[in-house]
């Protein structure tokens, strides 16, 4: 049986600590910003203003065209337009600059029928030649568009180091391909923050849970509580109860953030992604209490966290979709709870669905947090 | 007079085939002081969890109050408070808030509560200190604090881990009268302590537990008039070996010596050479030597009644004056040492 008056000593107490401990308190405010901008700008941002030169041997209406597309593109900061190839070959040898877009001199000939404008581009840095070789597909698949009457447009990129061009398929509009975004157009910030969410309750719930139960074991404070004629439910209720109202109101700061600073479209409402990391936080507190239940320091729970918490964080979707991993890492990714947290966080902030579409996550999710109850409540023991 | 605790075999054994207890048979007077002595290692802080519910026997029996440990662990929980030597109080609630939380945990009436505690932290002298956060409080006033939120539903049998552990002197001394006053409170104490004054002060009894047994159980005194008897019987022994034996070896020599002797301290008011030489002469006196601060120190009979009086009786005929003696006793420490040795050498062999 749980006491009420128990219990709510258990919030009384943190939240007295928490007033006394101004710097805790800043911190765990502070916690989510920071894990937010951290992610947020550090990982979820769009690579622009790559550094590049074009190598211009020719002069007419389609290079003019093509120049102005290229310095008007986003993705490129076009340091230099230039004549040497050479010169230009070299800026890229030195990784002065990341890529050299190379028209030919025949370039703006009408009579030729095959254009063959080069990429040279410095691929040891994989991120960066991706996104320029993408988005020179792009512009030059554009150009040819609106050339194609007359001529067409070919691209070839070459690897500095083993220095062997490839030739891009030619492009025509033969066939034209219409894109239907069902979800609208999604960035990878759009993708990220919501496991970001689920990663930082995650964290803050799994090490929270540590210092409170296996601190508490360390020092003793438990001890007296076990002596005195309470049910391990009740101390560990309250115990949840506690930090489950400080994950709350952290778990609302987060989404706060992500709308502020990133500008997240929560599709499926505030409520809904509230409650979902709720049960998160539920999930990821009796993690805790299940690792702490027989840990005797805070140092042991620390290591025995760390296995968990560790390959959960990337393993889980939450920075690349768990289809592109190996599938070993794929069957992983199932067994746990994080998965399933950052499932119907999309589905809810991405996909605008609703409680009842994801509903399977959050069997899943409330069927780890009795796993994790029960087990934490069986192993739990007075001895400390 | 009925036992405050009993325990019939209590044993407990650890996953790692571990002993920590070994068939503990205790019984401890309600009402009493009790003090438990022990090595580290030896099983007492064992026995404390068990007694105190905190982690279940793997065989026997143990009955905290009339209540048995594994049946009605609530009930037993109700009777005990515990002092712990690592106060366990929370550093950042202040005294009066961790006793709350403590009386709520117990389930005290709420319009007892605060009276309650208001009446214990005058008892123990921490009131002014009770809106203090125990994180700010110095050693003895932390365990001030932690007695007051231990007794705070008022318990029959309050166990004190090394409660004075690095207290100051007056502070162990303030606590020492507060355990008497609680005890004539009629509160029942077990002591856990290494500081063998404290238990010979306090404490009506006294178990002494090594390797998870009780190799001693007696009132202070009793325990040291064992330990007397014990060397004379040990003396005889040696005596009769010499003699039998012809074995009058250094080593036995010695042993006999150091059971056979007791030291006599005597601060006189002028050391002049009449009084040293009739000491000197004195056939009580085997052995004798001048300290630097003037105490004449010199080794007796410990076997002989009248040998502190016939030194004292030298002394005076020869004109000297005693401004101070005192003869060294078998103390409890040295029953510690000869009980925990004893077993130790037992397991050796």
């Amino acid at each position: 049986m749980i006491e009420p008056k128990k219990f709510w000593w258990m919030i009384k107490k943190e939240l007295i600590s928490l007033k006394r401990h101004p710097a805790r308190l800043v911190s765990i405010l502070a916690f989510p910003i920071i894990m937010i901008l951290l992610f947020g700008y550090g990982m979820g941002g769009e690579m622009t203003d790559l550094p590049i030169v074009v190598v211009s041997q020719s002069h007419g209406d389609l290079t003019d065209l093509t120049l102005d597309t290229i310095k008007t593109t986003e993705t490129y900061h076009v340091v230099e337009v230039m004549d040497s190839l050479s010169d230009a070959k070299e800026r890229v040898d030195t990784g002065e600059v990341k890529a050299a877009i190379i028209l030919p001199s025949d370039y703006d000939d009408d009579s030729t029928q095959q254009k063959g404008v080069t990429l040279y581009l410095d691929s040891s840095d994989q991120m960066a030649a991706q996104i320029l070789e993408s988005s020179t597909q792009g512009i030059f698949y554009r150009l040819s568009n609106v050339v194609a009457s007359q001529t067409s447009v070919s691209t070839k990129s070459a690897d500095i180091d083993e220095s062997v061009m490839h030739s891009l398929s030619n492009f025509k509009d033969d066939i034209s391909l219409h894109i239907n975004r069902i979800y609208g157009n999604i960035k990878y910030i759009d993708f990220l923050v919501p496991a970001i969410l689920g990663m930082t309750i995650m964290m803050s719930c799994m090490m929270g849970m540590g210092a409170t139960i296996a601190g508490e074991r360390e020092t003793g404070e438990l001890a007296r509580l076990f002596m005195t004629p309470t049910s391990v439910s009740t101390v560990i209720g309250g115990k949840i109860a506690a930090k489950l109202l400080i994950e709350l109101v952290r778990a609302l700061i987060l989404i706060f953030m992500a709308v502020l600073l990133f500008n997240v479209s929560i599709k499926g409402g505030f409520l809904q992604t509230f409650i979902v990391l709720v049960i998160g936080a539920l999930c990821f507190v009796g993690f805790g209490i299940m690792l702490s239940a027989r840990t005797q320091t805070q140092e042991d729970y620390a290591q025995i966290s760390l296995p968990f918490s560790m390959p959960m964080m990337f393993v889980s979707g939450v920075f690349y979709p768990i289809e592109t991993m190996p599938w070993i890492l794929q069957k992983l990714a199932y067994v746990f709870p994080l998965t399933y947290l950052n499932d119907a966080m999309r589905g809810i902030m991405l996909k605008g669905q609703t409680l009842g579409d994801v509903w399977l996550d959050l069997v899943v999710l409330l069927g780890f947090t009795l796993l994790f109850f029960i087990i934490g409540v069986k192993r739990f023991n007075r001895d400390v | 007079m009925k036992n405050a605790i009993e325990t019939k075999n209590l044993t407990k054994v650890y996953n790692n085939n571990f002993t920590a207890v070994n068939s503990l048979n205790l019984e401890i007077p309600d009402k009493t002081i009790f003090g438990m002595l022990g090595p580290n290692g030896a099983g007492k802080t064992t026995t404390i969890k068990m007694l105190t519910c905190l982690i279940q026997p793997t065989s026997g029996q143990a009955t905290v109050g009339g209540y048995d440990v594994q049946k009605n662990p609530d009930e037993v929980r109700n009777l005990l408070g515990m002092v712990p030597q690592q106060v366990s109080l929370y550093k950042d609630l202040t005294v009066m808030e961790n006793s709350q939380m403590c009386a709520d945990y117990y389930g005290v009436p709420q319009d007892e509560r605060d009276s309650r505690i208001e009446d214990l932290m005058e008892l123990v002298d921490i009131k002014y200190a009770k809106d203090k956060r125990v994180g700010q409080l110095s050693g003895g006033q932390k365990q001030k604090a932690s007695l007051v939120a231990s007794l705070v539903h008022r318990p029959d049998i309050l166990f004190l881990d090394e409660p004075t552990i690095g207290l100051d002197p007056t502070t162990k001394r303030t606590l020492w009268d507060l355990i008497r006053e609680l005890n004539d409170n009629g509160h029942t104490i077990i002591l856990c302590s290494h500081d063998m004054h404290e238990v010979d002060m306090l404490c009506d009894n006294v178990g002494i537990i090594n390797t998870g047994n009780l190799v001693a159980y007696d009132t202070p005194q009793g325990l040291k008039d064992a330990l007397l008897e014990s060397n004379k019987l040990e003396m005889t022994e040696a005596l009769s070996k010499i003699s039998e034996e012809n074995d009058d070896s250094a080593s036995t020599m010695e042993d006999l010596e150091k059971l056979s002797m007791k030291r006599m301290s005597i601060l006189l008011n002028d050391n002049n050479e009449d009084v040293i030489d009739s000491l000197k002469q004195s056939d009580d006196v085997k052995n004798i030597e001048i300290a630097r601060n003037g105490r004449i120190n010199i080794r007796i009979d410990s076997f002989d009644d009248m040998a502190v009086q016939n030194v004292l009786n030298t002394i005076n005929a020869s004109g000297g004056i005693v401004k101070s003696i005192f003869t060294e006793e078998p103390s409890l420490e040295d029953v510690f040492i000869k009980s925990t040795a004893e077993v130790n050498e037992d397991d050796r062999a």
